[in-house]
């Protein structure tokens, strides 16, 4: 290569790079802008400073937190067993649920590409754009009160998920086992039991613990709507003012998930 | 040796494994069997869901007050809902930038101090739900939306200082061990040999950190922290169940749009390197 041509090469990269900072800058620009812009109506225009107090009122509530009410613990252990066996039934009824909803979403395995796959695809979406603080409030008010509630709108904020990475397993398989069987005769449920569901259960039950870790999360705060475990504690600490009680409260959520990850951890490894 | 007399039944597990695992499903199975009863779930109640659901929707629900959907002050609240999603995300992304570098066992600076210290942070503001870190930024700095863009700081905090997190992990080491080679310090390796490495995936994260920050910003209002779950909390103390019909069904739809439109950014970028 001559030297003029690498000067050439060297302008163009030059160039370039110099077009391709200059078009981030303008993306960097209007991130930034539009941040200035919703922090404006957040901090100025929404936010009256002068009910706030000075930073010694906001560290004063903030102190009000910060004690153990260990009065509240012999209560406490009643609501931590039902929180977590709603987040276990939830998650459980919503892998039940979700079969028919794979089985309609999965490409390779619908029966029909143009009506059940994208109304599978829809109820995956539908499913997770519920927050489920609404899933709760529609259960709620079909079931009444308490945890069964809980328990179907866990069902129904689970679906999607495991729905989803379910289907994306289940159209990555590798067809080779599938047409050996198809080859010896098997029929269509056979395939699904011998060629695809061994190949899937690794990826699927480990979705599943995945989901069931992020449920007792969900069901800690399903009482605050009425749907029964620690989340009714915790409304009831806070309309009482009981701030310690609250800590307390927040402090036994933390230990129950800590303990869900740890059995989860050791779950996924015991069965993949 | 004579041909197989018997003929041998193969199974997947021996003899100890086989009964552990029964035992394991056994006691599963019989702990759900308790929780049922232990949680006094009334199963006949199923049996009425549909027809209650049906006759819900048909009397109280139906017809949907989609005139309400078009008041200034609700299109407003739409509006600070996205605000205040946006602004969450962003500020919890920021922040979760250096923890995920510090919480990547391998490109930690310190293993000792920063990287237990980066874990526990993420770790307890995913653990916490966002509703929860609503309700006491509500109690503490009262009513509004600052409140809740804060507790979507720290619930996107946790949940991208995660995902960004466990994608440094997954790096070739090859960059860093040369830009180190040449004498860099941890920030100029960082910069130099892990961004360019994790620069697209980041991007995807990002863009998905604002989708779970905008479906949480719709509820937040719902314990006083301003936006659309304001006006859903309203009305459903008041009964007004038309009204709740049609926010409802507004959610779904805007947090609908807004997942189809994050999987095409999300295409996108990982098209366009």
């Amino acid at each position: 290569m001559s030297a003029a041509a690498m000067a050439l090469q060297v302008e163009a990269v030059r160039r370039s790079r110099k077009q391709r900072w200059r078009r981030s800058l303008g993306f960097y620009g209007l991130i930034a802008a539009l941040a200035l812009v919703s922090a404006y109506t957040v901090l100025v225009v929404d936010t009256d400073w002068a009910r706030l107090g000075s930073l010694g009122a906001v560290l004063k509530s903030v102190g009000r937190f910060l004690a153990i009410d260990w009065s509240l613990i012999p209560h406490l252990v009643e609501p931590v067993l039902e929180t977590f066996m709603m987040a276990c039934i939830g998650t459980l009824v919503g892998a039940i649920l979700c079969i028919p909803v794979i089985w309609m979403g999965a490409l390779n395995i619908t029966p029909s590409r143009w009506i059940a796959y994208p109304l599978g695809r829809f109820l995956m979406t539908f499913s997770r754009s519920i927050h489920e603080i609404v899933w709760a409030l529609i259960f709620v008010s079909a079931v009444g009160l308490g945890s069964l509630a809980g328990i179907l709108a866990l069902a129904m904020r689970s679906i999607g998920f495991i729905a989803k990475i379910t289907a994306e397993a289940i159209e990555n398989v590798d067809p080779k086992p599938i047409e050996a069987i198809r080859a010896v005769g098997g029929n269509g449920l056979q395939v699904l039991r011998y060629g695809i569901m061994p190949q899937v259960l690794p990826v699927v039950l480990g979705t599943i613990i995945f989901e069931w870790d992020i449920n007792i999360r969900r069901s800690a705060i399903m009482g605050l709507v009425g749907a029964g475990g620690l989340g009714l504690t915790f409304h009831r600490q806070m309309v009482m003012f009981n701030y310690p009680g609250v800590t307390t409260v927040i402090l036994s959520i933390l230990l129950l998930i800590v303990v869900g990850e740890v059995a989860s951890h050791y779950v996924r490894k015991a069965v993949t | 040796m004579p041909a197989a007399a018997t003929a041998r039944t193969w199974s997947r597990y021996r003899y100890p494994a086989s009964l552990f695992r029964f035992l394991a499903l056994l006691a599963a199975l019989v702990f759900v069997g308790y929780a049922f009863v232990y949680l006094d779930v009334r199963l006949e109640r199923l049996l009425d869901l549909f027809q209650r659901l049906g006759t819900l929707l048909a009397d109280r629900y139906y017809p949907p007050d989609f005139a309400f959907l078009s008041t200034p002050r609700y299109l407003g609240s739409i509006l600070d809902s996205v605000q205040m999603a946006y602004l969450g995300a962003l500020a919890g992304i920021l922040l979760a930038i250096p923890l995920a570098w510090f919480a990547s066992y391998n490109m930690t600076p310190s293993r000792r101090v920063l990287y237990p210290l980066a874990r526990l942070i993420i770790m307890s503001c995913r653990a916490v739900h966002e509703m929860i870190w609503t309700i006491l930024f509500v109690s503490i700095l009262g009513f509004g939306m600052l409140a809740g863009v804060l507790a979507l700081t720290l619930f996107c905090l946790g949940f991208a200082g995660k995902l960004l997190s466990e994608e440094v992990e997954a790096i070739d080491k090859g960059p860093v061990e040369a830009i180190r080679a040449t004498g860099a310090n941890e920030l100029q390796v960082f910069v130099y040999a892990v961004l360019p490495q994790v620069r697209v995936a980041w991007t995807g994260i990002s863009i998905y950190t604002w989708d779970v920050a905008f479906r949480a910003a719709t509820v937040v209002g719902f314990f006083g922290a301003g936006g659309m779950g304001w006006y859903l909390q309203r009305h459903v103390q008041q009964l007004d169940n038309q009204r709740v019909a049609a926010i409802i069904i507004s959610i779904v739809a805007l947090v609908l749009a807004s997942e189809i439109a994050s999987a095409w950014a999300r295409a996108a970028v990982a098209k366009g390197k």
